[in-house]
């Protein structure tokens, strides 16, 4: 048991980093079809980024301010280039180029920073544990909670409670609608992949300072999100956030009985979840087919 | 005209294929190499039947690919050794079993989702590999010597004679392949491709066509996938990793989907700059990035729809109407 506590409190970072991405993806692909496979990319760049301003003696609080945004202003490059042109093409055109800029992506990372981990410091700050009865708790993963609830919360705000929230959330019910309302697309779909790529420069800055950071970090962090879309079901943000965190929870406790089938335990539940309910669980019927 | 030119086109190849072994000594190649082309090209058909035809986005064709090469691999070693023919068998049937067990989780959903689904259920079986270690080796692998045609004391299939027997079967593949898109089934595929609720409303079971298109993409794959494994010896959890689903894609994208031969030309074109960016440069891998972009940007249609007709069709362009509406009719289809 008091081993049991201090895995759920893991599983629930995991599953909230696995939900803010998994969030990222989610807008992406809703409003415009972009599978994008170099979500994992933002995150480590963020990542790289946050650690130089680090190096320098920056505040961690505003290295990570500073790195998301200079992370969402190469993002909103990537999109305006290489992503916008393939709109018009069926999805699996920005597919096969997001998983080609993956792979420069982390040749790039190699060669700057080498193969291997990079020492990444968290503040002091968040170094100590609380200590509630015997179950340990580690600061830094309590303002992981924190931050990424915020986040959320906000996020939450912007979809539902402004009016760039619901022309966002309009688009993806009908592009060709808002269009002719005399909104313009091209600056929602910009908004939206900033959007996205922000919440993931988010998440890899503060998955650095967990789990270590080297040129193949976002990567592993993007399979079990696009799991946590599916189980989820596709269009909803609450599915992403639910999924997450069953996910995040399930690897975790998994670790504690089995270790060696902590991966395999994701699938499981996709597999479940699957016969359960075909859309995932707060899919819509009919979307995506 | 075009009819020459398919004739000319093809002996061409059929020159360049027969004399494989020997065009790879004067290039200082290995004929090993040749062989990776013909299956790398048989995975990027399989690959095609879905992408190409069916217009599916499937993004896991590595797992049946690796499903088939352990499928040969294991039974070589655990049931009946040193039998070429019978392997390549196996494979062929782990892999289209390795597609039966999926094609119920993955007929129902469509475009992104469809992909998402093979990407996900494909790392099912590279994990499968990856942790299930006494048996296929785990992270390292699994050696395998490669078995004579018919069992033991028959004929030996060193680097050429393996070439050649890999030719055939290649050949016999791809003329399968030239009978299956001439046919109702291979012509509904493409139908689904262009408008799924018009083929629905003509009483067409179109989740069934996908299930038999998903089966025979495994079989072809798992084909490749067997046969590969026996010409380099070895088996391994990478060979079904997404990214190399990811390449197969690309191979198929390269040369030109929806074409017969576009795939295998996509992936000779592949094979051949990852292997001499490889051996030339550090960077290689950013270089096959690029390779990705660059084709993506401004060959879309791959290199034989280029070369073909320099007109855009409805295939690359989606001029259907905003996607919720297709799939309201979809589900509406389904109700009604």
């Amino acid at each position: 048991m008091e081993r049991l506590i201090p895995e759920i409190v893991n599983g629930i970072v995991l599953g909230a980093f696995y939900a803010i991405i998994a969030i990222g993806l989610s807008l992406i692909m809703n409003l415009t079809g972009t599978v994008n496979l170099a979500h994992g990319s933002f995150l480590t760049l963020a990542g790289y980024l946050a650690f130089v301003l680090l190096q320098r003696g920056t505040n961690f609080w505003l290295a990570l301010g500073i790195s998301a945004l200079l992370t969402v202003v190469v993002g909103l490059i990537v999109e305006r280039t290489l992503i916008a042109p393939l709109y018009k093409r069926i999805p699996l055109y920005s597919l096969l180029l997001t998983f080609g800029l993956a792979l420069i992506a982390e040749e790039v990372f190699r060669l700057i920073w080498g193969p291997q981990s990079v020492p990444f410091s968290t503040p002091a700050s968040l170094q100590g544990a609380t200590i509630i009865g015997d179950t340990v708790l580690p600061t830094y993963r309590l303002a992981i909670m924190a931050v990424l609830a915020v986040v959320m919360l906000l996020l939450l705000f912007f979809m539902y409670r402004t009016r760039q929230g619901l022309r966002l959330r309009g688009a993806v019910l009908n592009r060709e609608m808002m269009a002719a309302l005399g909104i313009n697309t091209q600056t929602l779909y910009m908004m939206n992949f900033g959007l996205g790529i922000f919440l993931a420069a988010v998440a890899g800055v503060l998955a650095s300072g967990l789990i270590g950071l080297s040129p193949t970090m976002g990567n592993g962090l993007l399979m079990p999100a696009f799991i946590t879309v599916v189980i989820g079901g596709m269009g909803s943000l609450a599915g992403c956030l639910v999924g997450g965190l069953l996910l995040g929870v399930g690897q975790s406790v998994t670790t504690l009985y089995a270790p060696a089938a902590s991966e395999i335990v994701t699938y499981v539940l996709m597999a479940v979840v699957l016969l359960i309910r075909p859309r995932g669980l707060f899919g819509e019927e009919g979307l995506f087919g | 005209m075009k009819r020459t030119l398919d004739t000319v086109g093809m002996s061409i190849l059929a020159i360049v294929l027969l004399g494989m072994p020997l065009w790879m000594n004067v290039i200082k190649l290995n004929v090993s190499l040749g062989t990776s082309l013909l299956l790398f090209g048989l995975a990027a058909a399989s690959v095609n039947i879905l992408v190409g035809y069916t217009g599916f986005m499937a993004f896991g064709n590595a797992a049946f690919f690796g499903v088939g090469a352990y499928g040969s691999a294991l039974f070589s070693h655990y049931i009946l050794p040193d039998n070429m023919i019978l392997a390549t068998i196996v494979g062929a049937l782990t892999g289209t079993l390795s597609a039966f067990v999926l094609a119920p989780f993955l007929i129902r959903r469509r475009g992104i989702y469809f992909a998402l689904l093979t990407v996900a259920f494909g790392q099912v079986y590279y994990f499968i590999a990856y942790r299930w270690s006494n048996v296929t080796g785990g992270e390292d692998g699994f050696s395998i010597s490669r078995p004579h045609l018919f069992g033991p004391q028959t004929n030996p299939m060193n680097g050429p004679e393996y070439y050649y027997y890999v030719l055939v079967v290649f050949v016999a593949v791809m003329v399968f392949l030239w009978f299956l898109v001439r046919s109702p089934f291979g012509l509904s595929l493409r139908a689904i491709s262009q408008n799924e609720v018009r083929v629905r409303y003509l009483a067409i079971n179109s989740d069934r066509l996908i299930f038999k298109a998903l089966v025979i993409s495994g079989m072809v794959a798992g084909i490749a996938g067997s046969l590969y494994s026996m010409s380099i010896n070895f088996a391994y959890p990478l060979l079904m990793d997404w990214h190399q689903s990811g390449d197969f894609v690309m191979m198929t994208i390269l040369g030109g989907a929806g074409t017969l031969w576009g795939p295998f030309i996509g992936a000779i074109i592949y094979t051949l700059a990852a292997n001499v960016l490889s051996s030339k440069t550090e960077t290689w891998q950013i270089m096959i990035g690029a390779l990705f972009v660059i084709c993506v940007l401004f060959f879309p249609k791959g290199i034989l729809g280029f070369l073909s007709r320099p007109t855009t069709t409805s295939e690359d362009v989606d001029t259907a109407p905003s996607r919720p509406r297709t799939e309201q009719a979809l589900a509406q289809s389904e109700q009604g």
